[in-house]
């Protein structure tokens, strides 16, 4: 039993900083943008086909696929902000609508170009570590190691520089923060494109775990949903609470009782949560 | 004077092309298959199988029903494996675009909504749904043209319990008709074989981590993982997941053909050694080159459903052709029931479960047991429903 609680803990943490990944880059364009983008999951996809295309037909190693996939994904939120969001900028309907849009072609650009059928991702690194009993396969390790250090990087970039200053400012108050200077025509593209890359290089991470097809963004949009609704929409402390507290929810139900009740726990805790806490655990009130 | 030559001359040629003209018709078959999401390549194998059966007929200037020639005409709608995207796009097969006869569905859930419209309408059917309740005496019009679980998993579970000494078994299943439908025939199968099915979990079926499942089906120290019922790019994914935790023991797929889609998404060094059902022999000349010509004609490797759908197709062109007419479905249906020894593809085809289902709609025919090795099948036993060897 102490067995089962150990490799749960260890799947649910694993689980849990894949979904921070994904809600992290949702909730900052909530955030900046106040724009609900439904697209989100398709960027994953996007990404997961960027890794594959530098892996598989290009013969890059795995660390220049994930280096390129960010840039490409930067480029790729900033000329999508440029193109579609722009036009309905504070105008938070019309901008979901459009995002919706947006979704639908990408998801069916993939489908025209790759087909329908999932593609293989060969593996990046095989076996397991052991400690005992417990085992925790090295191709989820490397995943969580990367996904750790991508986190990382991005706190560092949010809290100690100039443009993550700005970020903030606009997550805060965005009418004070243009006071203050801060340059909407360049946050905006800039900000969307910082959450695209992590949507894509989510998809990059995951993509050998998980393989890649079309349809593989519909399952980490609807957790990057979840964990922003737990943890507030637009608050990034809340998301990584969410996150860790979803894997954790999801492996242990999963574990001890079965994947159908770690489901029906998951919906049961959003519920309740938006009942208590309408705006989420860390989530603040509408002003 | 000319011109009344001419228009005379035109007149001849009208009077003499119109009956030939008139001759040639068009046929619609619909292809209600999955074509998007984890039961993709079912259903795409089940779509070309239908495309290659048309082409057949086309190429020899149409199907010859009665004196009259039908061009084939393959109309098909994703229903991307749900009940209710089938109800629609059975809608528009029957009541738009006036078709008689589908190839499809691929799942059970779906195959079981679209009866009512089917049958009601006197539609035939050639599903590959699992479920035992796709077939019955009420259910007239609906045919099974590819064996399933209960068809050939005792001779397999049998064999395989027998010589790689499993006691125990561990499975995943989806958490639908098809999967409930299976988990009872596999359990049952196993139990008959003098093993147990002791770890059984299901789940929905755009799940993709299965970390979590396979923990506590490993901690249980099953002997052998089963991956029947599940779709061939979640069965990969299982095998690829299983192997990463660590599983050494056996993996198991005894039905549904699906090598070479686990192969892509595992990988071959996870794939290795695992025991598979396989319908496909590479010793039957035609069977292999139905494969070569489905490569050739669309770019991807064939799924192993596929020449069921062929040779099925083909046999309803050919109840078709023997009961004389396209329009009475009634009339192919009992012409359909009457072919026996079809030399298919795959190997000589009949009917059977009349006492299984209570109809004799669910084909016949002969099946192996395969070894995975560098992601290619290697046959180690040959079956029927009465063994293995």
């Amino acid at each position: 039993m102490s067995f089962l609680i150990a490799q749960s803990l260890i799947n649910g943490i694993i689980l849990g900083t894949l979904y921070l990944m994904m809600a992290i880059g949702f909730t900052l364009v909530f955030g900046v943008m106040r724009v609900v983008n439904f697209a989100h999951g398709e960027f994953y996809m996007i990404g997961a086909f960027m890794a594959l295309i530098g892996v598989t037909w290009l013969g890059l190693p795995y660390a220049v696929t994930l280096a390129l996939t960010v840039g490409l994904a930067v480029l790729l939120g900033a000329l999508t902000e440029r193109l579609v969001f722009r036009p309905f900028r504070s105008d938070e309907l019309s901008g979901m609508i459009a995002s919706l849009g947006l979704a639908m072609i990408l998801q069916n650009g993939a489908l025209l170009f790759f087909g329908p059928d999932p593609q293989a991702f060969p593996s990046m690194v095989s076996g397991v570590f052991r400690w005992g009993a417990l085992i925790v396969p090295k191709s989820r390790a490397l995943t969580l190691g990367v996904g750790v250090v991508i986190l990382i990087g991005f706190y560092f970039l949010l809290m100690h520089t100039r443009f993550g200053r700005g970020l903030r400012a606009l997550v805060q108050d965005q009418q004070v923060a243009t006071l203050y200077g801060v340059r909407l025509e360049l946050m905006y593209p800039l900000g969307l494109g910082l959450g695209v890359a992590l949507a894509a290089v989510a998809g990059g991470l995951m993509a050998p775990l998980f393989g890649v097809s079309p349809f593989i963004g519909a399952t980490p949009l609807l957790k990057a949903f979840i964990v922003v609704i737990l943890g507030g929409l637009g608050s990034i402390p809340g998301a990584a609470l969410a996150a860790i507290l979803l894997g954790l929810i999801e492996s242990f139900v999963s574990s001890f009782i079965s994947a159908s009740a770690a489901d029906i726990v998951t919906f049961a805790l959003v519920v309740g949560v938006l009942l208590l806490r309408p705006s989420g655990i860390l989530g603040r009130g509408e002003a | 004077m000319r011109l009344t030559g001419i228009l005379a001359t035109v007149s001849v040629l009208a009077m003499v092309a119109s009956p030939a003209m008139a001759e040639e018709q068009t046929l619609k078959i619909g292809a209600l298959v999955t074509q998007s999401g984890a039961g993709a390549s079912w259903g795409n194998g089940m779509l070309r199988a239908a495309e290659l059966a048309a082409e057949d007929v086309n190429k020899d200037g149409g199907l010859d029903v009665g004196g009259t020639r039908y061009h084939v005409e393959v109309i098909a709608y994703d229903d991307a494996y749900k009940a209710n995207e089938a109800v629609t796009a059975a809608n528009r097969l029957v009541f738009e675009d006036k078709v008689k006869y589908i190839i499809g569905t691929v799942g059970s859930a779906p195959i079981l909504a679209i009866q009512p419209i089917t049958e009601e309408n006197k539609v035939i059917t050639m599903t590959l749904g699992f479920t035992a309740q796709a077939l019955s005496p009420e259910k007239p019009y609906t045919f099974r043209p590819n064996p399933t679980t209960a068809e050939v998993a005792q001779p397999q579970i049998d064999w395989l319990v027998e010589n790689q000494n499993i006691k125990t078994v561990g499975a995943l299943f989806p958490n639908d008709e098809t999967g409930e439908a299976i988990a009872e025939d596999i359990a049952a199968a196993y139990k008959k074989a003098g093993a147990e099915l002791t770890a059984k979990e299901f789940f929905e079926r755009d799940r993709v981590d299965f970390i979590p499942l396979l923990t506590r089906i490993v901690a249980q120290g099953v002997d052998a993982i089963e991956l029947d019922g599940n779709s061939p790019v979640t069965a990969g994914q299982i095998v690829q997941q299983a192997r990463d935790i660590g599983f050494e023991g056996v993996i198991i797929r005894t039905g549904g053909p699906a090598t070479q889609e686990i192969v892509n998404v595992a990988g071959k060094a996870a794939t290795n050694g695992m025991f598979v059902h396989s319908a496909f022999n590479p010793a039957i000349e035609t069977a292999t080159a139905y494969q070569q010509r489905y490569v050739d004609t669309y770019g991807d490797q064939m799924n192993g459903f596929s020449p069921f759908f062929y040779d099925g197709t083909k046999m309803l062109f050919k109840a078709m052709q023997e009961a004389g007419t396209v329009d009475d479905t009634e009339a192919v249906k009992t012409a359909l029931e009457n072919i026996s020894d079809y030399e298919g593809v795959l190997g000589t085809m009949n009917w059977t479960g009349e006492d299984r289902y209570g109809i004799a709609h669910q084909l016949d025919s002969p099946f192996y047991i395969a070894r995975v090795e560098d992601g290619n099948e290697e046959i180690v036993a040959s079956c029927t429903t009465s063994g293995c060897e």
